[in-house]
């Protein structure tokens, strides 16, 4: 069993479940391939957590009790997830490469050091294999 | 062979379960964790770990809101191994 996950959404809100996903397949051995594309490449940027920040606006009267309960129950932020998962298991994040020519990066010194290459859609789908795959 | 009590009282999912990784990547077979947690996914995610790593739980008991749950160490392949 393996996981590909295909992190497309620049809201703070999906960061949540990626997060949550990664850590939970390296806790159990679960090896994880992400691959960053659409708005989501924004938060993989350097410095790049400061841009997940907004919110869907059609949630937006429920954001502050989410921003709320987060806060209350001190859970981690999906980047500190994302770092333990890396530490813990078997995880690689992978930058799309059309999404990166879009944002005028040209390797992967330009990105957040959690990124482990920039590769391209066949790549991933060829990785992928028999993954299941997940869209977020 | 000795206890190893991981306090993840606080943390919320999947914070209580990547506690007890890290304890246990440094546990030998034949020692015991007890694992201290109030989130309450731990009861089905300890379950879930065990018998995908193949480990023995021992039982789960639960205490003013705080779930122990003990394991016993039985399936590493060496001292290290995740």
């Amino acid at each position: 069993m393996a996981l590909s996950i295909i992190m497309f959404s620049g809201t703070a809100d999906k960061f949540i479940p990626l997060g949550v996903l990664t850590q939970t397949a390296a806790n159990l051995g679960v090896p994880v391939s992400i691959f960053v594309t659409g708005w989501a490449l924004a938060g993989f940027l350097k410095d790049g957590q400061k841009n997940v920040n907004r919110m869907p606006v059609e949630f937006a009267d429920m954001v502050p009790m989410l921003e709320k309960g987060m806060h209350d129950i001190k859970a981690p932020s999906w980047y500190e997830m994302l770092k333990s998962a890396k530490e813990i298991g078997d995880v690689k994040i992978y930058a799309c490469s059309l999404m990166t020519e879009i944002f005028k990066i040209k390797s992967k010194e330009q990105l957040d050091g959690i990124v482990d290459d920039i590769v391209g859609a066949a790549s991933f789908m060829q990785q992928s294999g028999q993954n299941q795959i997940i869209f977020i | 062979m000795t206890t190893i009590t991981v306090d993840s009282r606080g943390t919320a999912c999947p914070g209580p379960i990547t506690d007890l990784i890290r304890a246990y990547r440094k546990a030998a077979n034949g020692d015991v964790i007890e694992l201290l947690a109030t989130d309450v996914g731990i009861k089905s995610d300890a379950k879930a770990w065990c018998d995908r790593t193949k480990n023995e739980l021992v039982n789960i008991t639960e205490s003013d809101g705080t779930y122990k749950t003990v394991i016993k160490i039985v399936s590493k392949r060496e001292n290290r191994d995740t």
